[in-house]
């Protein structure tokens, strides 16, 4: 019996409240605005969007995570935080993984899958709800239209924006 | 009559005016001459050997590749004036054209300028004319002869290989010498020292390292942000990983022209000095070790647990501290975590004295230091050896007195400085440092000011460059850093203090014997990874043996109990 | 995480190997060895040579400097067992330095590694339940996760204030307190504007419980951010009260 020695691993350990441990998504708050990952110096964060499915997945991998504390920074909602895990050996890389898939919205003019999450429009009107509801309405379905679309409009609202080629109608 | 920044600048207008092209202040405290290719050289080895000003440094040689912004490379060589010598930084910059890159060099007349040429080669292709040792230095052996990886064009994921080889160089004249075989490294291994020795004596003495070179200065060019580089840069060194982040960000600050909150400057200071305690009772622990006397090695490292587990309660990790970013810091110190921090300095200061106590009357420990590895005085000054292992030759130079920063201009403390310059000076240097870094918290913890952490940032104007410096464990360290376009860096330069420290080891090492060896190369606290070994070639008979670093440290150990 | 187990390995002999590392994870192994953690109690012992190596101690990220003399450790080692543990995140994958020029990857890109251990740098006691695990005496805690969005219930958190001024005083904290105090005492202060909302005069009622709150808390520090975070809470309330005009929209 070692008066020093802590009785580690026969007895279990906490680690301070301060501690900065694993990073861990919670899926009842992220909202996919891929903020952590913009931030992660190592890109442990990867975000991807599939068109085809009209799905975002979220991808953590903390074999790579330097545990800094910027997409906690970062995030909007408060969905990613360091946790005070630190029990995290495997032999397996594959147990480091941490998956959350969301779903896209659709274009409000063609229907494919914009670049925006169902649940960053819920977030959105959230913080709108200062205006009436046709408002937010309206500026919600401007902004959810996907990248095809944006493109036409962009060039059809500039060409009508000149005053003499405005009077030619596309 | 005191000595200022402005009264170098005359000096050097004085001999040199009709070569200046250009000069301007990016700081207070700092200038950068333009001048011609011809007399850039010159002009530093007038600074440093000829004008009379105190304590001059070799700082740094940056080389950039400019031609994205005016068509030409430039290399920026800065000297520090130190000691009572005002705050002054001189940066004798030229620019060189990409059809002749050649630059007379310094080395010859200053040997601490030999890795920096030497490194400038390597990354950039600048070539040093009459350069005695024109070997490899800082890219792996496996890497093709003319890539240049720091240049604008090159990927900075791109990995072109060859097969690696690599030359030692031979001894001196004059010792007898039986030809051992080719120098070719193809049957040859990468050692990390190879010693010359007559018997038991040695004679010279070899170094091949950068087995850790992970290209983090082109990474901090292309791939990251100017908020994302202290990260990187907090893993430059896990020893002394805050020393660098801060003055990255120190370096950003000076550029941009931002005002650090005084708050994020204490909170740094005190960081910083947890930091220097850490690090300096390590090497207590390790020098023990060395000497043979393992219970001083437990001992220190068991006192250094208190402070891991300070920096643990205040930053959430025990190194890698993660606290700064540019502007400021990102955690605070609440009144619960300071009280913690002014119990744990009490405990140590008192568990820290019973050491000191226990280690000064242990004879066998003293009689290993005194008097070997003695480094005299004028070679301290010509390597440009910084930290305790010049204090410990008698050079009176700590950046944090010389040029203060952070908040050690409002702080009061002593700098030890020896004389002998003998591994026991330095061990001193080290032991008195930590009393004073202790009193250095605890002032900036009662006198800790409020307000904000973080600065806001306005413009970032590109092209603009700046340099910082701070007082590392091991001595100076300094960053230049130039600003660049969509929130990167255009050129980032970290060099760290045992860069400028490790050339001297060879003279250290020099009439001594093999079981010295590894006390007096730990003595100067060299930053390098443990997986080496070490070649000892007997110059007579040619015997080669090698050692892992247990056994070549086992040596050394077993002396003492001899 | 009781064991009951009888480990598989015994009198483990281990060799450290740093494959171009910052030595942050070096010295939390040799910190292993010390009194306070004290690995050699499982029969861990650092050796000298690998030629009498069973476990090979990985750390920092494979550089290709060292990628030959890592190659000649590892074939030194005798033929089994030549355990591989790759201890920080460098020598899991990379870490920050993943695709530099100058850097292969974690480990595993030459060698074939037996045991994962993440961090940076990882704790000793991390260090210790990897060892733990490797020779049988724990078991494995961390494990894959995967969540779909439509299967989890989305959660808007309400609070006394709305969602704006909300993010903008959260933003206010982190440039005062930094980002692990300020969720706290954003908190706190919701929970006193929640309380003053109940009374008829609001600002008189905010103030009454903001001085009761920094007399009970003694730390000067939360003072401060509460009564800066009052100042900015009036001040952006006055200002989108003001501007309640709405923005014309333009028909297309």
């Amino acid at each position: 019996m070692s008066y020093v020695t802590l009785n580690y691993p026969f007895e279990p350990l906490e680690a301070p409240p301060e501690y900065r441990g694993r990073p861990r998504i919670d899926p009842k708050l992220c909202v996919g605005c891929g903020a952590c990952s913009r931030v992660c110096p190592s890109d442990a964060i990867i975000v991807e969007d599939n068109y085809r499915d009209g799905l975002r997945r979220i991808k953590l991998d903390i074999s790579r995570c330097i545990r800094c504390a910027c997409c906690e920074e970062a995030c909007p909602t408060g969905a990613i935080k360091l946790t005070r895990e630190f029990e995290l050996a495997s032999p397996r890389k594959e147990d480091f993984t941490q998956i959350f898939e969301l779903r896209l919205v659709k274009c409000s003019i063609c229907g494919k899958p914009s670049d925006y999450t169902v649940r960053q429009v819920e977030k959105a009107k959230q913080i709108l709800s200062h205006l009436p509801k046709e408002e937010v309405d309206e500026i919600i379905k401007r902004i959810t239209v996907c990248r095809e679309c944006r493109r036409k409009k962009t060039i059809r609202t500039t060409f009508e924006s000149i005053p003499i080629l405005g009077l030619i109608r596309a | 009559m005191k000595w200022t920044i402005d009264r170098v600048i005359e000096i050097i207008k004085a001999k040199f005016g009709k070569y200046i092209k250009d000069m301007y202040r990016p700081m207070a405290n700092q200038v950068i001459i333009v001048m011609d290719k011809s007399a850039a050289p010159k002009a530093t080895l007038f600074l440093l050997k000829e004008a009379g000003v105190p304590e001059p440094q070799l700082s740094t040689v940056v080389g950039t590749d400019e031609r994205p912004i005016r068509g030409m490379f430039s290399i920026i060589y800065w000297v520090s004036v130190n000691a009572e010598g005002g705050d002054a930084w001189i940066g004798i910059k030229t620019y060189l054209h990409e059809d002749d890159l050649k630059i007379e060099s310094i080395t010859p007349l200053h040997p601490g300028a030999n890795w920096y040429e030497r490194e400038i080669r390597d990354l950039l292709g600048i070539i040093p004319v009459n350069h005695p040792d024109p070997r490899r230095l800082v890219l792996p052996d496996d890497f093709p002869k003319n890539i240049y990886p720091l240049r604008k064009e090159y990927d900075y994921r791109s990995k072109p290989t060859v097969t690696p080889r690599h030359v030692f160089k031979r001894p001196a004249e004059g010792t007898v010498i039986v030809p051992f075989g080719p120098y070719h490294a193809a049957c040859d291994e990468p050692y990390h020292f190879r010693l010359y020795v007559k018997g038991e004596e040695i004679v010279d003495a070899d170094y091949r390292g950068f087995y850790n070179h992970r290209g983090i200065e082109k990474l901090a060019e292309s791939r990251l942000t100017y908020n994302q580089i202290p990260f990187i840069a907090e893993r430059i060194c896990g020893i002394c990983g805050f020393v660098h982040s801060t003055a990255y960000c120190q370096a950003v600050e000076n550029a941009m022209g931002i005002d650090v909150p005084e708050r994020a400057r204490y909170i740094r200071t005190i960081m910083l000095e947890i930091e220097r305690i850490e690090s300096h009772l390590l090497w207590i622990g390790i020098a023990c070790h060395l000497a043979g006397f393992d219970t001083g090695f437990m001992h220190a490292w068991r006192i250094r647990e208190k402070d891991m587990w300070l920096a643990e309660r205040l930053t959430g990790n025990r190194k890698t501290y993660g606290l700064n970013v540019i502007g400021g810091v990102r955690r605070d110190i609440l009144e619960y975590r300071k009280s913690l921090a002014l119990n744990t300095l009490s405990e140590l200061k008192r568990e820290y004295k019973e050491f000191v106590d226990m280690l000064s009357s242990t004879k066998s420990f003293i009689k290993r230091c005194e008097g070997v590895g003695v480094l005299p005085y004028n070679k301290a000054v010509a390597y440009s050896t910084t930290g305790p292992t010049a204090r410990g030759s008698g050079r009176r130079i700590d950046v944090r007195k010389d040029h203060p920063y952070a908040a050690y201009g409002e702080l009061d403390f002593k700098v030890p400085v020896y004389k002998d310059g003998d591994v026991l000076a330095r061990a001193m240097v080290r032991i008195d440092e930590v009393w004073e870094s202790i009193w250095i918290i605890e002032q900036a913890l009662d006198k800790l000011p409020g307000g904000p952490l973080r600065a806001e940032i306005k413009r970032i104007e590109p092209y603009r460059e700046a340099l910082s410096y701070d007082e590392a464990p091991r001595g100076e360290n300094v960053h230049y850093v130039m600003l660049g376009r969509g929130n990167k860096v255009y050129r980032w330069k970290v060099r760290a203090p045992t860069y400028n420290n490790l050339p001297a080891v060879p003279e250290m090492l020099k009439g001594y014997t093999i079981a010295d060896a590894p006390l007096i190369i730990a003595s100067i606290d060299p930053c390098f990874s443990c997986t080496e070994r070490v070649l000892v070639i007997d110059v007579r008979t040619g015997e080669k043996k090698a050692y892992t670093e247990r056994e070549f440290n086992y040596l050394s150990i077993r002396k003492s109990r001899r | 995480m009781v064991m009951k187990k009888r480990p598989k390995l015994r009198s483990i002999w281990v060799f450290h190997l740093n494959t171009g590392a910052c030595n942050g994870c070096d010295i939390e192994i040799l910190d292993v060895l010390t009194p306070y953690y004290d690995v050699e109690r499982f029969g861990v012992k650092l050796v000298g040579t690998p030629r009498h190596a069973d476990v090979l101690l990985v750390t920092g990220p494979l550089t290709r400097q060292s990628y030959y003399a890592v190659k000649r450790t590892y074939e030194a080692m005798p033929l089994s067992p030549r355990i591989v543990v790759a201890i920080g995140t460098c020598a899991c994958s990379g870490g920050i330095f993943y695709d530099s020029y100058a850097v292969h990857g974690g480990i595993d890109k030459l060698l074939p590694v037996h045991m994962y251990i993440p961090g940076c740098p990882p704790r000793p006691e991390e260090i210790i339940y990897g060892v733990a695990q490797l020779v049988g005496l724990v078991e494995k805690h961390v494990r894959m996760e995967y969540a779909r969005e439509d299967s989890i219930g989305f959660v808007l958190p309400k609070y006394p204030v709305s969602e704006r001024i909300r993010l903008d005083l959260r933003d206010l904290l982190n440039k005062v307190v930094g980002y692990f105090d300020r969720d706290k005492i954003l908190e706190d202060f919701l929970k006193l504007v929640e309380e003053a909302k109940k009374a008829r005069d609001e600002r008189a009622r905010l103030r009454e419980l903001i001085e009761e709150y920094c007399k009970k808390a003694r730390d000067p520090r939360l003072c401060f951010c509460i009564n800066l975070l009052e100042k900015e809470y009036w001040r952006l309330r006055e200002l989108y009260e003001k501007k309640m005009v709405p923005p014309k929209i333009i028909p297309y």
